[in-house]
């Protein structure tokens, strides 16, 4: 390999911190928002760092407001979210994957497109159902709403995650005697796994930042609110109380860098190499 | 170990027919290779076989018994494919003891016919790697592995080693033989090199357009080719084809090639009446001699050391102009104006020079212009 000039080290290292500064940046606000004292948010210049943090916000928050209970429903929607979206895209892509099936290039295709419709168009015909079926004020209206926007998707990454491996494995695997859903569940899974992980992380992401489903379906219910809906809450009429909305923030932040570095080994592809030639 | 039937096997998709009439008969222990040009059917009779494709009609026996409406995992038989689909995520003694595992054999049996099956094939060492930690021969060595521990009626193989580099492949392929010798499962191989189908089978069924054109021994398909596309396709280089009359002289039949009379061992009646497809291996010409034959200059000569191939023109007004129709067009590369000689001697042969070639007696195959089938 040719050894790379300074001047081309020297732009690739300043574009990688560049980039990183400015993805950064937001994070880096919200901790200081967090920390500095109220009588300083609005001081100009603003201070690069706090002079005296005031790590209590943590802990203020955490007694004042049902932050857990907040955390632990929008863990149950986004797990939810997770596995429904995760079966019912499977399922779904691997029939469109492998199975010549009448009209099913066009069904693909009205599968995608039903992913085009902005979610505000359908958050009124989803009220209307939940309503008729009582779930309103239920975690599952937000689970199955989310659900409706994430599963076109999954089922169009996992499909063409599901066309590069070779249908000999699963011919190998029904040879060997496992029945198809023995095959897709022994073989064909486990090799997808990076397609898997991507599209499960894809999902809960989708479902940790909804906000408009939850808003719409859980207001009436307080105890079934999520961290967005109960963070917007504490956005008063009168008083905005900054520190505790970006703590309240970082902290919600928080499992989805867990859930990101816990997938990330997944996400690298590559398994299936090694299968055939 | 089993014997195999098909009886009347067809498959379509729609309108297109893949395979049609296809009746055949497989003795225990035979190595069988379904042989033919891409899109002839091989691979999908195969995988009827395996229960990987439904059959439209017809009934096929493994064993004797009727497994046309089982599914593969009960048709008690071992693949092996051509991409080797071992599975990534699985450590080789686990590719090896999967199909095993899935029958619900107990584990310590399991690791004794794995490591025995790994032993025949020099696979120790290797049994905790990945997949992707082997060579392709090694990878291909462990698909087979898969197909031997568990022991089956019959081997299914799908191009095995149209992966492998050329010596490695024939390397392997005196292994397969080897091994199914040894072991003596039944085999069905598929593959388009006519090479390998001569070099392993002890029957060849030789398929085109979905339909078997001839079944018999490697011996019986080069010495009697049934009709003009087996003639050209089983051999290498394949059989030469020219254009002659038809003569009737003191009661035999004879024909032309150039200026030599070649006397026919075809009964007259047989033959048409004006013009025949006529057909010799290129090994079987004789090159040289002071008297006799035809002669001709050589265009090309390829010499592989001893071996030679020499090419001249077919003579005038005799080449088969629509040779690439009869014969196929798996076969179009092949100019119908040159014919080719297979002579192994110590002689210089030089491009343009001239020499005499002869058509012995009865090596020449006498094909129906209309029907394409051989006469005799």
């Amino acid at each position: 390999m040719q050894k790379r000039s300074p001047l081309g080290t020297f732009g690739i290292y300043a574009t990688v911190i560049f980039t990183c500064a400015a993805l950064l940046f937001p994070i880096y606000w919200m901790i200081l928002t967090a920390l500095s004292p109220r009588t300083r948010l609005r001081e100009y210049p603003p201070r690069f760092w706090p002079d005296d943090p005031q790590w209590g916000v943590f802990a203020d928050l955490l007694a004042t407001q049902p932050f857990a209970l907040w955390m632990w429903n929008t863990i149950l929607v986004a797990v939810a979210t997770m596995i429904l979206s995760l079966t019912v895209g499977v399922l779904a892509a691997y029939a469109l994957s492998r199975h010549r099936l009448r009209g099913g290039q066009g069904l693909g295709l009205f599968i995608l497109t039903s992913k085009m419709l902005p979610a505000t168009l359908l958050v009124i015909p989803l009220f209307a159902i939940f309503k008729s079926l009582g779930l309103v004020g239920s975690l599952w209206s937000v689970v199955i709403a989310q659900a409706t926007l994430i599963v076109p998707f999954a089922t169009w990454m996992l499909k063409g995650y599901f066309d590069t491996i070779p249908p000999e494995l699963e011919h190998a695997a029904l040879v060997d005697g496992c029945s198809p859903l023995g095959a897709l569940v022994r073989v064909v899974l486990p090799v997808a796994a990076p397609g898997l992980a991507a599209t499960a992380l894809y999902a809960f992401v989708i479902s940790w930042s909804d906000f408009l489903y939850a808003r719409t379906f859980l207001t009436t219910s307080e105890s079934k609110w999520t961290l967005n809906v109960g963070i917007a809450t504490l956005k008063g009429e009168f008083v905005t109380d900054w520190n505790t909305i970006m703590a309240a923030s970082l902290m919600a932040a928080v499992p989805i860098i867990g859930v990101y570095l816990f997938l990330e080994r997944y996400l690298v592809g590559g398994l299936s190499s090694g299968s055939d030639k | 170990m089993a014997t195999i039937d098909f009886d009347n096997v067809q498959k379509s998709y729609g309108e297109v027919h893949a395979i049609r009439d296809f009746t055949l008969h497989v003795e225990d222990g035979d190595f069988c290779v379904f042989v033919g040009p891409s899109g002839c059917g091989k691979s999908t009779a195969l995988k009827m076989l395996a229960g990987l494709e439904a059959t439209s009609a017809g009934s096929i026996s493994i064993g004797g018994r009727d497994v046309t409406e089982l599914g593969p995992g009960k048709r008690d038989i071992a693949m092996v494919f051509q991409n080797y689909a071992l599975y990534p995520h699985m450590s080789v003694r686990s590719n090896i003891g999967f199909g095993l595992k899935m029958r619900g054999q107990d584990k310590a049996d399991i690791n004794r016919k794995v490591e025995a099956a790994a032993e025949t094939l020099e696979l120790t060492s290797y049994l905790d790697r990945r997949p992707r930690a082997l060579s392709g021969g090694q990878r291909q060595r462990v698909a087979l592995g898969r197909a031997i521990v568990r022991e089956p009626s019959a081997f299914l193989m799908d191009e095995p080693l149209s992966n492998l580099d050329a010596k490695l492949r024939v390397q392997t392929r005196s292994e397969i033989v080897n091994l199914q010798k040894r072991l003596g499962v039944t085999t069905i191989y598929v593959t388009h090199d006519q090479v390998e189908a001569l070099t392993m089978a002890t029957k060849i069924v030789v398929m085109r357009g979905g339909v078997i054109q001839q079944i018999g021994s490697p011996d019986t398909l080069f010495a009697e080719p049934a009709n003009i596309f087996v003639a050209g396709f089983i051999g290498s280089p394949g059989m030469n084809f020219f254009r002659g009359p038809v003569e009737i002289e003191n009661g035999r039949a004879q024909t032309r090639f150039g200026e030599q009379v070649v006397p026919l061992s075809v009964s007259p009646d047989r033959l048409p009446r004006d013009e025949a497809i006529f057909g010799i291996r290129p090994e079987h010409l004789r090159i040289g001699g002071e008297i006799g034959g035809t002669p001709v200059s050589l265009g090309l000569v390829e010499s592989l050391g001893t071996e030679k191939i020499l090419h001249f023109p077919t003579p005038e007004g005799q080449a088969i102009h629509s040779l690439q129709k009869v014969i196929g067009s798996d076969d179009a590369a092949r100019d119908s104006t040159t014919m080719l000689a297979r002579v192994i001697d110590d002689r210089r042969y030089s491009d343009g020079e001239h020499v005499r070639v002869a058509l012995p007696e009865g090596k020449v195959h006498v094909f129906d212009p209309e029907t394409q089938k051989a006469l005799s």
